[in-house]
């Protein structure tokens, strides 16, 4: 494919992504800061939506022949370490790397810093790269679960995605999404609506 | 069409739109799902305006050109899109903050917010770089192709951010 038709998949396959985020609310800083406090499910019921979602396409796609999986490679120091300072970041910017994007496509002006942020975390780590190469390629490379249990790909994915869409059926039942939304949509469940007025970027409080 | 004119969808009908995409993205671009590496590409070359060593740098090279790189690129382009169009459809546009930073943190106004949204991007994305890849590329695709790799990155981000949340005030 040339550069020029992946940009238009792109752009178009983007369009729809963003869409979805900002209709999940899970691009809200409230609902992944919610999340992280254990106090809103909205942003583990979207991840675990799409899993298992890509788990039965990619059953059904590697399953037939039609596609072949790269999936990443098991790095434990890299995996770990750079785990840890992810999720510390996503809770700090109450975003995450493609989340931050709907927050300023949504109007937030805080994204602008956190994606500027995010734009230097990564030219940073493309100097640091030399030098962390010895840390983060310690482990075993291409592991995966399908593989260690012996099964074939489409019946490991099709019986976690089953695992998954059992989980997610009782955590709908012990916390509805809809109670999770929030009037304004952003999370906040207290029974306020916080109006921030963009001009003068004070914050004012009304009471619903 | 209500469904475009409505705030929230249900976080299932979302995920599984997002799911979906991996059709495209398999098929089409013989890549999975993700955000971070986009990120890579764009900062090489904004660093090659100061530095134009960068394209002699493996790392920053190999994200400099192709298709899957600016087709990531375009992707997180087209997030900024979408996201804007569906909060337009829904009159849902976000201010400048949202609600979590005064009630979490006591954080008052934007300016005392951005050193905070600027600290936290720069560890989203060197984390993400560090474990090769964010909550798309490890969370969404890594672990629906059973990596277990994925499973540990993905493990770690929770318990990072779990911690971290931990420390401020209950939202």
């Amino acid at each position: 494919m040339t550069v020029l038709s992946a940009i238009f998949v792109g752009l178009a396959m983007g369009l729809i992504f963003g869409f979805a985020l900002e209709k999940s609310r899970v691009f809200e800083p409230g609902v992944i800061v919610g999340q992280m406090q254990l106090s809103n499910f909205i942003m583990l019921k979207v991840f675990l939506s799409a899993v298992v979602t890509g788990l039965v396409v990619l059953a059904a796609l590697n399953g037939f022949g039609l596609v072949k999986l790269a999936p990443k490679g098991t790095f434990y120091t890299a995996d770990i370490g750079g785990g840890l300072l992810l999720g510390i970041g996503i809770t700090l910017a109450g975003a995450c790397p493609g989340t931050v994007l709907a927050q300023v496509g949504a109007g937030y002006k805080d994204a602008w810093l956190t994606l500027l942020g995010g734009l230097c975390g990564a030219a940073t780590f493309g100097y640091l790269e030399p030098a962390l190469r010895p840390w983060i390629g310690d482990g075993p490379g291409k592991l995966t679960l399908d593989a260690m249990i012996g099964l074939p790909f489409w019946i490991a994915a099709l019986v976690l995605a089953l695992l998954f869409a059992a989980a997610l059926v009782g955590l709908e039942r012990w916390r509805s999404w809809r109670g999770e939304v929030g009037a304004n949509g952003d999370g906040d469940r207290a029974g306020t609506i916080a109006a921030y007025d963009i001009t003068s970027v004070r914050v004012t409080k009304t009471s619903i | 069409m209500r469904f475009l004119t409505a705030t929230a969808w249900s976080p299932y009908a979302a995920g599984i739109v997002i799911g979906l995409l991996q059709i495209p993205a398999f098929l089409l671009i013989n890549t999975a799902l993700g955000a971070s590496s986009s990120y890579v590409t764009v900062s090489a070359h904004l660093a090659g305006f100061l530095d134009p060593a960068v394209a002699q740098m493996d790392y920053f090279a190999k994200h400099m050109a192709g298709a899957k790189n600016w087709w990531q690129v375009a992707l997180v382009v087209g997030i900024v899109l979408g996201a804007a169009l569906s909060a337009r459809l829904s009159g849902s546009r976000r201010g400048a903050m949202s609600f979590v930073w005064p009630r979490a943190l006591g954080i008052s106004s934007l300016t005392a917010r951005l050193p905070l949204a600027f600290v936290g991007g720069f560890l989203l994305l060197l984390g993400a770089r560090i474990a090769d890849g964010c909550t798309s590329g490890h969370g969404i695709s890594g672990i629906a192709q059973l990596s277990i790799g994925s499973f540990i990155a993905v493990a770690a981000m929770f318990a990072g951010g779990i911690a971290t949340a931990a420390l401020m005030r209950r939202i």
